[in-house]
This record gives structure tokens, C-alpha cells and sequence, in this order.
């Protein structure tokens, strides 16, 4: 520095200073100003002028020493340039108007106004100049962090206390080297890590691990121990905010504590600690035990602690809901289905004091329909699905077992952690053909589901560089996905291999150690570490999931992230204890919640969405909207079975029959069939002693006429329904013929397949079952004679092809389509494959975890329940149904419907509104539109 | 309630609607950081975007791009074979494109041509993932659903005209091969289904989706919309569920209502326009939803794709008889999509709306993947070529495509990039990769390059890392010299 700067550096160092003075005169002669407005308060007048002139003259000598500060002391960046921008603006509209104010003293202008609105703008541009001045210094974020709602993720850092403790002892123990050198780290993760962590590593310098901070960066050594001014992180840390080679460039600049901090630490001779830096806050993994409330005339536990916890927040008990609403509740929230109206009022006439438990009792002891309600929830979660995207391994049977038998959850995670036959998709993974991301290959997928579904840890971020929001690092992430490898996994940071090798380890390693030679192995070891109870947080994590789909909205938020503060820890640990104890068993986590007072409370009216995000309060449970399978199940029940066909049909006889159809081709490529007629033949033989049965199945999309040699035996236009036809009298012994012919609707290619089944059943108990397979034979045009009878000659005629496989296998499986008796009036939604009705209302694809479902009402959703054919002809389908069963008695439908959609009666208003439109002479329309009105009503919409 | 007052009433209901949608996720660009500077106001070149997508790997020398002519002849060998159709000229001076796109060609003085797009590098060749990485930027499998860049657009700008969905895909229906798949990138992923694509498979039946059901009259949808209002707000649920729900609720269905019942239903109606015209379009479902996109981008849609569609081994997708089936889907396109440039030039809208078409990759006749990358045939060709239907591209080549673009600002009559004239038929100049094209699309339209939004705690861009830079070079008035 030569000798001339000094002085210059010193004028540009009162900048700080004079700055208060254009601040204090010009913003006091603005009030006053103020004051004075329509002639009031004259004495002022004279006052006001001279903190003007004042004002604006320290305003330009503030501007210009600011000026040489930036120049000295290179301040750079564009919070600088913003500042001085501002400032000089100030500047020159502070002597502006002060101008103007003398021109006006001195008479040449007549009128305040123009100088009143220049001081104005001053005020306006100095508050403006003020604000970046003062993050410049306080760091940007000074105001913004005391807001009510501002969130800084990381654990606090509060040197004062350690530093106070260190000053006090002459020489520091291990300990407290341990201690000092973690809240050093931790100051670098909070300060540092953004730019120096091992994901950016600015200058060459990574400060998260040991060898990166005693190796320093492309500017030297970053410590030298005992030498904090020799150290080249002390060295910048010390300069002023907005110097050029000042550290942090980024985020508020570092407190004296916070720099003593480091100093001390490397006084001391930069001790490092074995120990993992923790660097956001993590929820413990054991459940604490909490003691239940005494003091509490509640009898539920859960009641007890909510009581007290109403205590606390100043909540006022609300009674419960009345038997009508609780037995719809009660039925959405176990069995997914609606009650009839029978159920209900049984239920409520019932005068036991108890029917309430009882009830739930009932509703969780009809497994079939647990299950298939709850089968939903688990699919989303394990991200299953009848279908497969890049050759994922569905597991709905072991599923739907598992929830039949109600397979209690500690074996239910081992069983997917270490698969049994059937279970093995969850690990399983997606694999799409061709190469894939490093972050994505089947093994890393593993661990992201288990780490969100199960366990409610994000390690999708680690699993491509250090996490940014959690403790994870890339190591743990690879640690944890080569317990899934044949072959130990190298890490990839961003897709890229570092050269590193991964050791097969858990998340968390302090649960025991997962080590074994092969996969089969480790995955032995996973599942005991996984499920034993001191990992409190598996257990935790499903019964928060529980208690958001029972209740509207989870004790911790987001689901999937578990070390978020729950609003009550009491209440999570106690339930989640509580689970455990029973031995996990799910249906007692349901009835348990289900039983308290707390789940019979009225819903919460929440004005914003907001409301249940931050800074939540329990009050109730929160009102939920159907999910596309309760509505659609809902229809189903109400008015006409909404999908005739499931992608896994649990009570079906596995007859594996194929749909078949007339080899359709282009070009040499197999393809969709174009509309129109096909014949079909196929023969068999009937042994001498005739069967005592003969049974068969079929089903043609779109329709069919059948024939039994030569004689016609039934017809069908309706694909939906599968027609049950015992033909033993029309068989005879020898060759027997089956012709058909086959109808292809529609006025461009689609899909079309005949499907098929014939059981013989002979008195010896031979039974021998017929299919439709790739030997039966068809013809594209109308075949001339007799094509129906035996002796037809069918030399001539094709091979049919497999419609089943390949591109065309979206074929669903009909319920109907089975010899046993034909009972089941719908299919479960939940058992139907993706549809777009159910994806428009919100079933996710399951191509990865979905552990919520969006709420939000869209244009999209409505226009599909206003005006689309599939909702639409499923509504008139039923208004033809309703009127046939009602003898089209108005007043009786209505009544009817409202008992059945809404398990009450009209009033007396609704029934009029709804005779207006059905009259006395209803119309398949009117009721159609009848039926619309009420299910697209809020009251039906959502579970209360 | 169709009065011009309640129409008023409706658009600023839309506005309010579409302002508390836009607060559910959390914006990358936020009132926090507005102290900041960083985030500069970009001025849009475009207001809405036409996606022509070519689905099933568009051989470019065999359209847009074409090399040396080999005609068919029993006993040539495969490898000789660079183009099956001689070239011709196009209005635009020394740019050629091959035999049955005249038509295309004589509205290129109105475009541009990039010649030199790379396709990823995802080994074995899967058509469906390949499209999942044009359509969202993002390579499947990815650890959480990434949206359509159709959603993006229709979430940051919204619709410009509150009664038309503001991204709309049509000509692809899903229940072929590979339909879960191809459903998998049809999707507003974590943006909300809000902003999922309203599908026409059928645009000839376009009209279907926006007006009353089929077989119900005006007067008694009307009467149906009364019923359900009556009967909803007689209800106590009205002073029970949250408000917010409740609200969400009764907006959509009134906003179905309003769109339904709206005159401005009738822009999906083609018989609106004349005979003639109509004829022009014509060339089955890609060409009337040429002449549905025409109607749509005149009347406020923001991303409407209209998709020759996909299915394996149709279309564009040959594995055989290459030579044969282009002049097919040549016809197909030719036409509709010369028209379409035509007519919007004609009202003005070109001004205004980018038009792209392209294709998730290209075909050669030998080389499988790229050069130095081969994966393996997923077809067998012959050494020599004894059949026709051997002649032709039948095999996936993901190394230089093309890819053209009209209007929103797009320089006129510019050729970007070039391939080699010689086997390997790669980009040799100027390669284009997929994170270029959405940010220039991006770029047009207004749409800050690092926009993102945040999901399961990280930022999630509109390309990767908000790393993707727009091609400036083919914005602006002048021709190339």
C-alpha cells in the first residue's frame, strides 16, 4: 500500500459512520415535512430547510467516501453494485431538492409540491440504499430469518457456551477437543460446505472431511495447526464482508464468537474428531417409552395424551361425531366401501354402549375387503403395479396374502428385504433396456425405497452426491446399495466413478452390522437389523403413515422425511411403542387410533392449505377427498360396475385360457385388428362314455354367435359379461366343432380376442379343460357352406395368433371368467389395472414410491367427470338399473339414493329440487343426471 | 349464466384460481430472493408452441437430410445405400431435402433447419425411453416424475386463454404396445396433474372432449350444472370440510362447466372450417391434428403436440420395407404441416408461435446406436439387398438427426449444423443435444433458463442441473450469408 492511500482508506472507512447522518436528517425532515402539510406547525419550517441542506451534503460526501471504501478495499459483487446504485442515486435526488427548496424559499417557484415529492423519492431511494447497506454488513438474510416461518434446516451453532467453557479450564481434555473440533466442522458445513464441500470443491478446497482440510486448496494450506494467523481459512475469515478475497463470499459473514471459535481450534492444534459430524438435525432411532398423562379423566391412552397435549395449546375438547357419520367414516377408512343403508340403520338402532369398537371390530375382521381397500396404500408405497415399466417384478399376490392373513409388519419388511417367492419385486427394481444412470442402476433403487418407504429417509440426494438436505453422504448411500450387489459397487459421484469402493453397511451403522459373503446373506442380516425394535424408526415411520391416512394429515410432515419434528413425540413414540408391542400388528395400529375419542372429532375446517404445512396445531383430523378407488368403488356399488375386468382376480380358477384372434398383419408386422367379422373353428374329441358335464366359457370382444356343431348356442354383444353355457347335450362322441364367429367393433383398429373355456367332466372324474389357444384356426371372410358343422373342410384355413402377449397384453382378466358360481357383483377398483378415469382422480403410476396422493381439485379431473363417455355411460347404465328396480318411483329413488350415497334422508328441500327433474314419469336422463348431481357433491366427495 | 357479466365474473375467477395454484409448490424464484438481482425479466419471442413429433425414429436421410441417391436394384449392397429417394430442391438456395416433402420444402424460407441433433447415448435401443428423454430432458429411470416440457410451459405461463387447456397432445392413443411407457412422459409428473396434458387421441373427434356429453342437450346440461350447484350448496358439508378443499372443488367444476358450455368450445370443432381446407389437412390423424393445432395456437393453447402416432414397427418405426413406407408417411405429413405453416403465417400467429417437428432419433440402413457405440441389431439386414423390402433404414441410428423449426422468433431460411455426407451420417458441426432445444424453447417463450422447482428437498430443473443453455444462434430477423 503506498503512502497516499491511507488517507484514503481511512476517509473510505467513515462511510459507516457518516452514513447516519443523510439517514437520520433526511428521514426526520420527511416526518416533519409531513407535519407541516396544509400550512400547519410553521415554526418548523426553518428547521426542516437546514436538516435538507445537511442532509443532502453528508448524503454526497457518504456517497463519495462509499465510493473510495468500495475502491480500496475491492468490494465486488452485485449486492455492492445494487448498494451503490442506490447510494448515489440518493445522492443526486438528496441535492436535487435541495435546490428545488431554495428556488422555492427564494420565491422563483410557488409551490412545495414538486420539492415535497423530490424529498419523497430521497427518502424512498435512501431507505432503499439503506436496506442493501445493511445486508452488506448484517449478511442478506438478517431480516428475513426472524420471520415467522423462516426455517434454517441446520442445527444451530452456539459457540458462546463451549468458548466460555473453554476459557475456563487451562488445558482441554479429549472431550472437549472432540467437542471444539465438531462445532468447528459444523461451522463449516453451515458456512463452508456450499461452495467447499466434496460436491463443489471451489479453489480445490473440500472442508467436509479430514484429508480435504489439512490438504488445503489451490491458495495453500487452509490450517496450520497452532498457527491460525499462518492459516489461510483464519486469514480470510478475518477480513471485512465484501473484501475481495473475504470468506464467506456467500450468506452472512462470520460472528466474533464463531471466528474466536476457529482460532481457538487451531491454537489448539487443530484436533479431529472420530466422530460423524451430524449436521441437520436427525430424530433419534429408539422409541422413547412415554409415561401416559395421570392427571387426565380420559380412559383411551391416545386420549390421554392428546388431553394433555390439548392442555398445553389451549384446545377445547369438541364432541364427537354423531353414529350416522362414524359408520361412514368407519367403512371408507377400513373397508373402503360405502355402508348400505341397512348397515346403517342397524347401527344406529343398536343401544350396546359399546358398538362403536365392535363395529370396527367387524369392519377389520372382513379380510377380503381389508384388504382390497388397503391393498391400494401398499401398492402406492411399495410401488407395485399390475403392469411393469421396464421389467419390474410385480408382487401383488405375496401382498394381498400377506394383508389376507394380516402378516404382521416385522415380517412383512423382512419378507421384502429378504424376499420369500414372490416378494423379491420390491427389491427388485426397475430396469429400462440400455444403460442407465449410476444413481439409478437396480441396487441404488433398492436402497432409495427402503430408505422412503420403510424408513422415511430421503436417500435418493445421496445417492448422487453428499446430501444437501440430510446427513447422508454418497458413501453411505453406495454402503447401503451394495448389500444388494453381487459385486461390490464403485461410487459415482453425478454418474461419474471416483475410484472409490463401497463397504456393505446400513444406514445406520449403530443398529449391527450386515456383513456377509454373499447377497443372500447380507439381505438375512438386513432384515433382522431392520425390524429388531431398536429401530424404533421403522416402526415410527408406518405408524405416522397410519395415522395421516386415519386422520387427514400426519404427526410428522412431509411422510416421508422422519426427522422432521413431530407436533406431538409423545404421541408418535407412545403409538408406535404400542404398535411394537402388539407384535406389530397392523389391524391393531387401525384400531387403536379408530377407537379413541381423537379419530371420532369432527373435521377441522382449515381456511388454506398452508394451515396444515408449517407450524401446525392438531385440533381434529382433517377432512379427506375419495380416492380414486373409493370413488370409483363407491359407483361401483351405487350404480353400475365401473371395471368389469382386475389385473388380479384373488378368487378366480386359473384357467390360463388366452384371448385369440385372426392373425392381423402389415407389412409383415402383427397389429391391431381391424373392425369387422372373423370366423373361428375348433374341433375336439369326446370320449365313448359321454361327460357328465359339459361347461363353458366365453367372452368375445366386442361380440359373438357360437356355435356347437353346426347348431347355434348362444350370442353376446356385450363383452363385459361372460356367458356360463352348459352344452353336454349338444356333444356327442368323436369329433366334436366349435365354430364362432367374432365381431370386431369400433370404426378404426383396435384391440379384439376371443376368449374361451370348455370343461368336460367325466364319471371317472377325468376332467379335461378346452381353451382358446394358438391351435384353433380362423378365417378372415365368410367362409362358403356349411363352416359351422363337423365335416367342414378347413385345410384352407390360418392358424389364429396370441392376442394375449407382447404389445397386446393389456388384456384385464374378466372376475366372471371361472366355472365356480358367478357371485361377485363389482370389481374392487384397487385390483384394476391403471385407468385413465382412476389416473385423472389422482392413482399414481407406480413406476416409483408414491407415498401421498395429490388433493387438489384440477380442470382436467372435472372435465373428465362432466363430460367423459366412460363416467357417463356408466351413469346411464344405472339409471336404466335404478328405474327397472324402482318401478320409476320418484320419491322412492330419491329417498333411496340418499340412504345409499349418503347414508341419510333428503330434505325436504333436496326432494323437491330433485322431483322437479324426475317428475312422475323419470326418464333414464333425468335420473342419470340425478345420479350425477349428487355423486360430484362435496358431501359425497369427501370422507367427513 | 351466460351473460357477458358472468363470463367477466369467470376469467377473473380464472385468474384468482390460477394465482393460488401457482403458490402450492414452492417457486424456484421466490419474494426471498428478490433483493437479489440475478433473476433478469426475459423477453418472449413466442407465446405458444406446436410440437409435430415424428414418433418411431425418422431416418434424416431419407427426409430432411438427404445424401447420395442408390436406387433399388437386386444384388446392391446394404452398405451403398445412403438415401433410398433422390433429392430436391426447396425454395431456400442449396437446401435439399429428399423426394415427397416439396411441400415442406416451400415453406422453409419461413424456418430453420438444425441438421445436426444428437440423440442421448442409452445403449440398447428402446423407442419409449428415448422419447421419455426428448419430452421431459431427463433419462428414465429417474428417482421422481419428471414432467413433460408441455407441463412446464403450461405450469410458468398458464393459459392464455382461460378456457382452453394451456398444453393439450394429440394423435397418440395408449392402448397399443409399450402404452405404459408412453404413458410414463405423457404426465405433469410432481408438478400436479393440473398440469398434465389434456389428450385428443382422435382429433377428427376433438370436439367430444369439450362439449356436453354425447346425446345431451345445452338446455338440459344447463339444467344438470343448476341441479348440482342447488344441491351442493344446500348441503352442511358447506360448513364442515376445510375450506380450501371445498373451494378447490366447486372452482373445477365450474371452470368444466364454463369451458363445456363456452362458444369457445367450438375452436375443437373442424367442420367450422371449409371444405377445402379441411380436404388440405387431410391425410388422416396427423394432418387434421395439424389443422386442430392451427385452431388452437390461434386461440390461446400453449404447447399442443400432435404425434404421428407410435406404435412398434408402425409408422415411422421401420424394420422393414424402409423405402416403401416413407413415401407413406412422407404423404402423411407433406402436406398438413406445409399448410399449417402457411395459414399461420397468413393470420400473423407465426410470429408468435414456435413450431418444432423432430423425431427421438434418426435410422441408418447398417449402424445400430452410434458409431464407436454399436448395441445390439435389433433387426437383420442383409449384406446384399435381394428384396425391396430390404431396401430402406430399418435399423436405429441415434447419432445426427434433424430437427426443424418455424416462426416465434426463429431466424428465417437458417441451416444449423450439418452431418457427414459419408457413412457414419453423424452431426459434424454444431451438435445439437436435447437440453439445447428445450432451453431455446424455454427461451422463446419467456421462461428463465434455471427456472425449478423444489421436490423431496432438491431443486428440481427444467434441465438437468439448470445447466442447459438455449441456441441463440437461431434466434433473430436476418438469413444466414
Amino acid at each position: 500500500m503506498d503512502n497516499a492511500s491511507w488517507v484514503l482508506q481511512l476517509l473510505g472507512r467513515l462511510h459507516p459512520l457518516l452514513v447516519h447522518f443523510p439517514v437520520g436528517l433526511l428521514v426526520v425532515a420527511f416526518v416533519l415535512e409531513l407535519v407541516t402539510v396544509r400550512g400547519k406547525q410553521k415554526g418548523l419550517r426553518e428547521g426542516i430547510n437546514w436538516m435538507v441542506y445537511i442532509g443532502a451534503l453528508t448524503a454526497i460526501i457518504t456517497a463519495l467516501f462509499g465510493w473510495l471504501l468500495e475502491e480500496q478495499e475491492d468490494y465486488q459483487g452485485s449486492l455492492v453494485e445494487s448498494h451503490e446504485f442506490a447510494g448515489i442515486l440518493t445522492a443526486v435526488l438528496a441535492s436535487i431538492t435541495a435546490l428545488t427548496l431554495c428556488r422555492t424559499l427564494r420565491g422563483k417557484s410557488n409551490s412545495l409540491l414538486l420539492y415535497r415529492l423530490l424529498l419523497t423519492s430521497t427518502v424512498v431511494a435512501l431507505t432503499i440504499a439503506g436496506h442493501f447497506g445493511a445486508s452488506l454488513t448484517h449478511g442478506e438474510d438478517y431480516l428475513s430469518e426472524v420471520l415467522p416461518g423462516y426455517k434454517d434446516v441446520y442445527v444451530e451453532i452456539e459457540p458462546v457456551g463451549l468458548l466460555t467453557e473453554l476459557e475456563a479450564s487451562d488445558s482441554l481434555s479429549t472431550i472437549q477437543k472432540d467437542k471444539l473440533n465438531l462445532k468447528v466442522r459444523g461451522l463449516f458445513a453451515h458456512k463452508c460446505y456450499q461452495c467447499h464441500g466434496e460436491n463443489k470443491q471451489k479453489g480445490g478446497l473440500v472442508l467436509e472431511t479430514k484429508e480435504g482440510v489439512f490438504k488445503g486448496g489451490d491458495s495453500g494450506l487452509a490450517i496450520v495447526p497452532g498457527k491460525p494467523d499462518e492459516s489461510e481459512i483464519y486469514k480470510r475469515i478475518i477480513l471485512p464482508p465484501g473484501h475481495k478475497k473475504a470468506m464467506p463470499t456467500k450468506g452472512k459473514p462470520l460472528t466474533e464468537d464463531e471466528i474466536t471459535l476457529v482460532r481457538v481450534w487451531i491454537e489448539q492444534g487443530s484436533h479431529w474428531s472420530d466422530e460423524a459430524l451430524k449436521v441437520f438435525p436427525e430424530a433419534a432411532l429408539a422409541l422413547t417409552q412415554p409415561e401416559l398423562p395421570k392427571n387426565t379423566s380420559e380412559q383411551h391412552p391416545l386420549d390421554k395424551l392428546i388431553d394433555a397435549y390439548f392442555n398445553e395449546n389451549d384446545i377445547a375438547w369438541q364432541n364427537v361425531i354423531d353414529d350416522r357419520s362414524f359408520i361412514r367414516r368407519a367403512y371408507m377408512d377400513v373397508v373402503g366401501l360405502l355402508p348400505e343403508p341397512s348397515a346403517v340403520k342397524a347401527f344406529i338402532d343398536d343401544t350396546d354402549l359399546k358398538k362403536r369398537e365392535k363395529l370396527i371390530d367387524k369392519l377389520l375382521s372382513d379380510n377380503q375387503n381389508y384388504t382390497q381397500h388397503w391393498l391400494s396404500f401398499w401398492n402406492d408405497l411399495l410401488r407395485n403395479d399390475y403392469y411393469s415399466v421396464g421389467g419390474k417384478k410385480p408382487i401383488t399376490r405375496w401382498l394381498y396374502n400377506a394383508l389376507m392373513n394380516n402378516k404382521s409388519y416385522d415380517q412383512l419388511v423382512t419378507e421384502l428385504i429378504n424376499p420369500v417367492k414372490g416378494s423379491e419385486g420390491f427389491i427388485g427394481g426397475v430396469k429400462w433396456r440400455g444403460v442407465v444412470n449410476a444413481s439409478q442402476i437396480p441396487e441404488m433403487q433398492a436402497a432409495q425405497n427402503i430408505g422412503q418407504s420403510l424408513m422415511g429417509v430421503n436417500v435418493k440426494c445421496a445417492s448422487c452426491h453428499n446430501s444437501f438436505v440430510s446427513n447422508l453422504t454418497l458413501n453411505q448411500a453406495y454402503d447401503f446399495a451394495t448389500i444388494f450387489s453381487d459385486s461390490i459397487l464403485e461410487l459415482n459421484r453425478c454418474d461419474k466413478p471416483i475410484g472409490k469402493m463401497a463397504t456393505p453397511n446400513f444406514l445406520y451403522p449403530e443398529l449391527g452390522s450386515v456383513e456377509g459373503k454373499t447377497v443372500k446373506e447380507r439381505l438375512l442380516k438386513l432384515s433382522k437389523v431392520m425390524v429388531q425394535r431398536a429401530n424404533g424408526r421403522l416402526y415410527r415411520t408406518i405408524t405416522n403413515r397410519f395415522w395421516d391416512r386415519l386422520m387427514g394429515r400426519g404427526i410428522v410432515e412431509p411422510l416421508d422425511e422422519m426427522d422432521n419434528t413431530p407436533w406431538s413425540a409423545a404421541v408418535l413414540d407412545w403409538l408406535s411403542a404400542d404398535f411394537v408391542d402388539s407384535g406389530s400388528d397392523l389391524k391393531h395400529l387401525i384400531k387403536r387410533i379408530m377407537t379413541s375419542k381423537v379419530y371420532q372429532l369432527p373435521m377441522v375446517n382449515y381456511k388454506k392449505e398452508e394451515e396444515l404445512k408449517d407450524n401446525y396445531v392438531f385440533e381434529g383430523p382433517v377432512t379427506r377427498r375419495l380416492s380414486a378407488e373409493q370413488f370409483s368403488d363407491a359407483v361401483s356399488q351405487l350404480i353400475a360396475p365401473m371395471y368389469p375386468q382386475v389385473s388380479f382376480n384373488p378368487n378366480g380358477d386359473d384357467i390360463r385360457a388366452i384371448r385369440i384372434w385372426h392373425l392381423e398383419q402389415e407389412f409383415g408386422n402383427v397389429v391391431l385388428p381391424q373392425p369387422g367379422r372373423r370366423y373361428f373353428r375348433k374341433s375336439f374329441e369326446v370320449l365313448k362314455k359321454m361327460p357328465e358335464k359339459a361347461t363353458l366359457l366365453i367372452t368375445v370382444d366386442n361380440g359373438y354367435v357360437l356355435y356347437v356343431n353346426g347348431k347355434e348356442i348362444s350370442r353376446n354383444t356385450n363383452w363385459k359379461e361372460v356367458d356360463k353355457v352348459n352344452i353336454a347335450k349338444e356333444l356327442k362322441a368323436g369329433k366334436n366343432t366349435i365354430a364362432i364367429i367374432g365381431d370386431n367393433g369400433g370404426e378404426i383398429a383396435n384391440p379384439a380376442g376371443i376368449l374361451f373355456a370348455l370343461k368336460l367332466e367325466y364319471a371317472s372324474g377325468e376332467v379335461v379343460l378346452l381353451k382358446s389357444d394358438t391351435s384353433w384356426l380362423s378365417f378372415r371372410e365368410k367362409p362358403k357352406g356349411d363352416w359351422t358343422s363337423v365335416d367342414y373342410d378347413e385345410s384352407h384355413w390360418e392358424k389364429v395368433r396370441n392376442y394375449s402377449t407382447g404389445n397386446f397384453k393389456n388384456w384385464g382378466q374378466l372376475l366372471d371368467f371361472t366355472f365356480k358360481p358367478h357371485s361377485q357383483k363389482m370389481a374392487r377398483a384397487s385390483l384394476a389395472k391403471q385407468h385413465p378415469f382412476m389416473k385423472i382422480l389422482g392413482r399414481p403410476s407406480r413406476d416409483i414410491v408414491a407415498t401421498s396422493r395429490e388433493e387438489q381439485a384440477t380442470l382436467l379431473q372435472a372435465l373428465e367427470l362432466t363430460n367423459g363417455a366412460f363416467f357417463n355411460d356408466i351413469l346411464e347404465e344405472g339409471a336404466h338399473a335404478w328405474l327397472k328396480r324402482y318401478k320409476k318411483d320418484s320419491k322412492k329413488i330419491i329417498d333411496s339414493l340418499f340412504q345409499s350415497a349418503l347414508n341419510r334422508t333428503p330434505s325436504k328441500a333436496e326432494e323437491n329440487i330433485m322431483l322437479k327433474i324426475l317428475g312422475e314419469d323419470p326418464k333414464p336422463e333425468q335420473l342419470q343426471d340425478v345420479f350425477w348431481a349428487v355423486l360430484l357433491s362435496p358431501e359425497f366427495q369427501f370422507v367427513n | 349464466m351466460d351473460n357477458i357479466n358472468s363470463r367477466r365474473e369467470f376469467l377473473k375467477k380464472m385468474g384468482a384460481a390460477s394465482l393460488s395454484a401457482a403458490t402450492t409448490t414452492l417457486p424456484g424464484f421466490s419474494f426471498l430472493s428478490s433483493c437479489a438481482p440475478e433473476v433478469q425479466k426475459l423477453a418472449a419471442t413466442a407465446d405458444s408452441v406446436i410440437l409435430l413429433w415424428m414418433a418411431g425414429g425418422m431416418a434424416h436421410t431419407e427426409t430432411f437430410d438427404p445424401k447420395a441417391y442408390v436406387p433399388f436394384e437386386k444384388g446392391v449392397e446394404s452398405k451403398r445405400v445412403l438415401s433410398t429417394f433422390p433429392k430436391k430442391p426447396t425454395v431456400v438456395d442449396d437446401l435439399y431435402f429428399s423426394e415427397g416433402l416439396q411441400s415442406i420444402g416451400s415453406v422453409m424460407d419461413k424456418g430453420a433447419i438444425i441438421r445436426s441433433y444428437k440423440s442421448a447415448d442409452l445403449g440398447h435401443i428402446l423407442h419409449t425411453r428415448h422419447q421419455y428423454h426428448w419430452h421431459t430432458c431427463y433419462e428414465p429411470p429417474q428417482s421422481v416424475q419428471a414432467p413433460h416440457i408441455g407441463a412446464w410451459i403450461a405450469k410458468e405461463l398458464g393459459p392464455a386463454n382461460p378456457v382452453i387447456p394451456p398444453f393439450i397432445a394429440m394423435g397418440q392413443r395408449f392402448t397399443m404396445g409399450e402404452s405404459e411407457e408412453l404413458k410414463a412422459f405423457h404426465s405433469a409428473g410432481f408438478l400436479g396433474s393440473e398440469y398434465g396434458p389434456f389428450l385428443i387421441p382422435d382429433p377428427s373427434t376433438g370436439l367430444d372432449s369439450v362439449r356436453p356429453p354425447k346425446g345431451m342437450s345445452l338446455k338440459r346440461f344447463e339444467a344438470r350444472y343448476k341441479l348440482y350447484k342447488e344441491l351442493s350448496y344446500k348441503s352442511k358439508i358447506m360448513e364442515q370440510a376445510s375450506d380450501y378443499q371445498r373451494e378447490s372443488l366447486m372452482r373445477s367444476m365450474e371452470q368444466s362447466y364454463m369451458l363445456l358450455n363456452s362458444p369457445e368450445a367450438k375452436i375443437f370443432d373442424l367442420s367450422q372450417e371449409p371444405k377445402e381446407v379441411y380436404d388440405t389437412y387431410n391425410t388422416g390423424r396427423f394432418g387434421l391434428g395439424c389443422l386442430l393445432a392451427k385452431r388452437l395456437a390461434m386461440n390461446g393453447a400453449r404447447f399442443i403436440s400432435v404425434s404421428t402416432e407410435y406404435e412398434p414397427f408402425i409408422g415411422w418405426d421401420t424394420h422393414e420395407n424402409g423405402h416403401t413406407r416413407l413415401k407413406k408417411m412422407k404423404a402423411l405429413i407433406d402436406r398438413p404441416v406445409a399448410q399449417l405453416i402457411k395459414d399461420l403465417d397468413e393470420s400473423g400467429h407465426l410470429d408468435r408461435t414456435l413450431i418444432i417437428l423432430a423425431s427421438e432419433f434418426s435410422r441408418d440402413a447398417i449402424l445400430e446406436g452410434r458409431p464407436g457405440k454399436k448395441v445390439k441389431d435389433q433387426v437383420k439386414q442383409p449384406d446384399i439387398i435381394e428384396h425391396e423390402k430390404h431396401y430402406g433404414m430399418h435399423r436405429h441410428f441415434t447419432d445426427g438427426s434433424s430437427i426443424l423449426l418455424w416462426g416465434g422468433g426463429i431466424k428465417k431460411g437458417l441451416v444449423y449444423g450439418k452431418t457427414a455426407d459419408e457413412r457414419p451420417c453423424s452431426s459434424i458441426e454444431n451438435p445439437v443435444v436435447i437440453d439445447q432445444v428445450h432451453q431455446s424453447v424455454y427461451h422463446a417463450l419467456g421462461i428463465h433458463p434455471e427456472t425449478h422447482y423444489e421436490i423431496e428437498g432438491r431443486p428440481f430443473y427444467t434441465t438437468p442441473d439448470g445447466k442447459g443453455k438455449p441456441i441463440l444462434d437461431l434466434f433473430g430477423k436476418e438469413m444466414r450469408a
